[in-house]
């Protein structure tokens, strides 16, 4: 594959030392390769891993072993902003600061000359219906409001890859369904690689162009779930009978990963703590 | 009953001026203060003791007649304003740039912090004669004084706010590329204000305690100098008067810090300027 931008080779993430009791393996193995203009979601139990391979692509952490590498570039535990941008949760946004300010700020982190801050940040904000905001504090804006302004934020530095770690996690569904669907669009307009993690189905299923299915701790790719559907998505898409087919397949493996951890947890036994 | 069929085009006539007032809680703030004003004056009349107390009319005429004409004492309650106010200086100064040092990295706060928590935790007034003896019976002492009470509440809160960033900040700078020193100056920083204006208010306090203190100890011509001659001559009204002066000192010191803290805490909530802005 020509195309690929993200290449995950054999990742394997632990936490504390191999030969101590509370060591934690996060990530087993895992490979997986992303295409130019993909929107991909990691989608598993909590505790899977999938935010921990979030930020490994993104340079935050350093794996254990294995590599990844980024338009054909090592990501070795080091940040390569002029590529990659990171949406987090809402709560990202510096509440110091303006919205304008966070959008200078950040663009000023990425080394962007000063000049083109405010047209960049206004664009970004504009194209989130934002612009008639930029004066305000993040506080004085809703928490919808709020993470609108973070995506923009992580819009206008316009790298060509995306990675959003559970960006809507703390919102309401229907506002949550709203920012989806703005997301979709922006894929549609931009041709932007999208990284995903959440544990909402039906967002993977909407947003996905494949979705990736984790396994309970120690993380690793269990199966992907193609997701043949155009961009831009509308509400539609959500009444299709093959939406729900995608998504009830969805809660099918993952139903069985998080009955495994919680029968697991409630019998901690070697034996079963593999079931 | 018929409060419920009042037709909703009715709108309710404004509250009488005494409605609002009523409202405001001023007013029993005020009613308790002349209350507690009022019982004073007339124990103080009737029964107290005048050599160990005074009603308020008294230690207010106290003020005019032998407080305010006695350029003396204004001079020694402008002293003592003067070694507040440097006692705090030095305490800020030094407050913030070591506070700044120890909290910049997590080796330097785990190295010190605790050696700054033992010394803010030693109750400094047995050593005030030995501070008087090091420094002499002059203003340093008193501002040495005030200024080691004051300074180690300000580390203490500097160091604070800057450990408490919260970590998802600090990640979303570093994906953006942030370097250590941009990440200080645009991250920590901003996020340890709110903890800094807390170390000042409470700083400002022990710095007016520990030059108080001082004064009152060991005092040749200054407000405990003269505290002294009003407790020993069975004197109360002029050392009430007194006293009243020195809180209202510190009432003034304490408003010109908190003034300060609302008007340079960052995106502390405030009108928009603009309602369509484009560019700044």
């Amino acid at each position: 594959m020509s195309d690929t931008v993200i290449s995950i080779r054999n990742i394997t993430q632990r936490y504390g030392a191999a030969d101590q009791t509370d060591a934690v393996l996060a990530l087993d193995d895992v490979s997986l390769d992303i295409r130019q203009g993909e929107f991909v979601c990691l989608l598993g139990p909590s505790g899977c891993g999938k935010s921990t391979l979030l930020n490994i692509v993104g340079g935050l952490f350093k794996p254990t072993s294995g590599t990844c590498t980024v338009n054909g570039r090592l990501v070795d535990g080091e940040p390569h902003p002029d590529k990659v941008a990171f949406v987090f949760q809402e709560s990202t946004l510096f509440p110091w600061y303006t919205v304008i300010e966070n959008f200078r700020i950040a663009l000023k982190f990425q080394g962007i000359a000063q000049a083109e801050w405010d047209d960049r940040a206004m664009r970004a904000l504009k194209a989130v219906g934002m612009a008639s905001f930029a004066r305000h504090y993040p506080e004085q804006l809703s928490v919808g409001m709020r993470q609108r302004v973070n995506m923009a934020r992580g819009i206008c530095v316009e790298t060509d890859i995306l990675l959003m770690d559970e960006p809507f996690a703390a919102l309401d569904e229907q506002t949550r369904m709203v920012l989806g669907e703005d997301l979709s669009q922006l894929l549609a307009a931009t041709g932007k690689t999208i990284v995903f993690v959440t544990h909402s189905l039906a967002e993977a299923v909407f947003l996905s162009d494949r979705i990736v299915v984790m396994t309970a701790r120690p993380g690793r790719i269990k199966t992907i779930i193609n997701v043949n559907e155009p961009h831009p998505r509308s509400p539609d898409f959500m009444l299709e009978p093959r939406f729900s087919e995608w998504r009830n397949e969805c809660y099918a493996l993952l139903r069985d990963e998080i009955r495994a951890t919680m029968a697991a947890q409630r019998d901690p036994q070697p034996q079963s703590a593999g079931a | 009953m018929s409060d419920l069929a009042v037709s909703p085009n009715k709108i309710p006539a404004a509250p009488s001026a005494f409605a609002k007032a009523l409202r405001n809680p001023l007013w029993l703030r005020v009613a308790l203060l002349a209350g507690v004003a009022a019982l004073l004056e007339i124990y103080g009349r009737l029964y107290a003791d005048p050599a160990f107390m005074s009603p308020p009319s008294l230690i207010v005429n106290a003020f005019f007649t032998k407080i305010a004409p006695q350029p003396q004492i204004l001079l020694a309650l402008w002293y003592c304003v003067a070694q507040i106010a440097a006692a705090y200086a030095l305490s800020v100064m030094f407050g913030v740039v070591i506070g700044l040092a120890i909290g910049a990295s997590g080796f330097s706060r785990s190295a010190f912090f605790p050696i700054i928590l033992l010394l803010y935790a030693i109750p400094q007034v047995s050593l005030l004669p030995l501070v008087v003896l090091m420094f002499g019976l002059g203003p340093v002492a008193k501002i040495a004084f005030g200024f080691s009470h004051g300074v180690f509440p300000i580390i203490m809160n500097v160091v604070a706010g800057m450990r408490d960033v919260k970590e998802l900040h600090l990640r979303a700078a570093r994906s953006m590329g942030a370097s250590r020193m941009e990440t200080i100056r645009h991250v920590i920083l901003p996020h340890a204000v709110p903890s800094l204006f807390t170390g000042l208010r409470l700083g400002m306090t022990l710095t007016l305690l520990g030059v108080i203190l001082a004064e009152l100890y060991v005092s040749t011509g200054g407000i405990g100098y003269f505290t002294r001659v009003f407790a020993e001559s069975y004197d109360p009204a002029p050392l009430f008067a007194l006293t009243g002066c020195l809180a209202i000192i510190a009432v003034l010191f304490n408003e010109l810090v908190r003034l300060a803290q609302n008007k340079l805490t960052p995106g502390k909530r405030r009108p928009p300027t603009l309602k369509n802005s484009v560019k700044e």
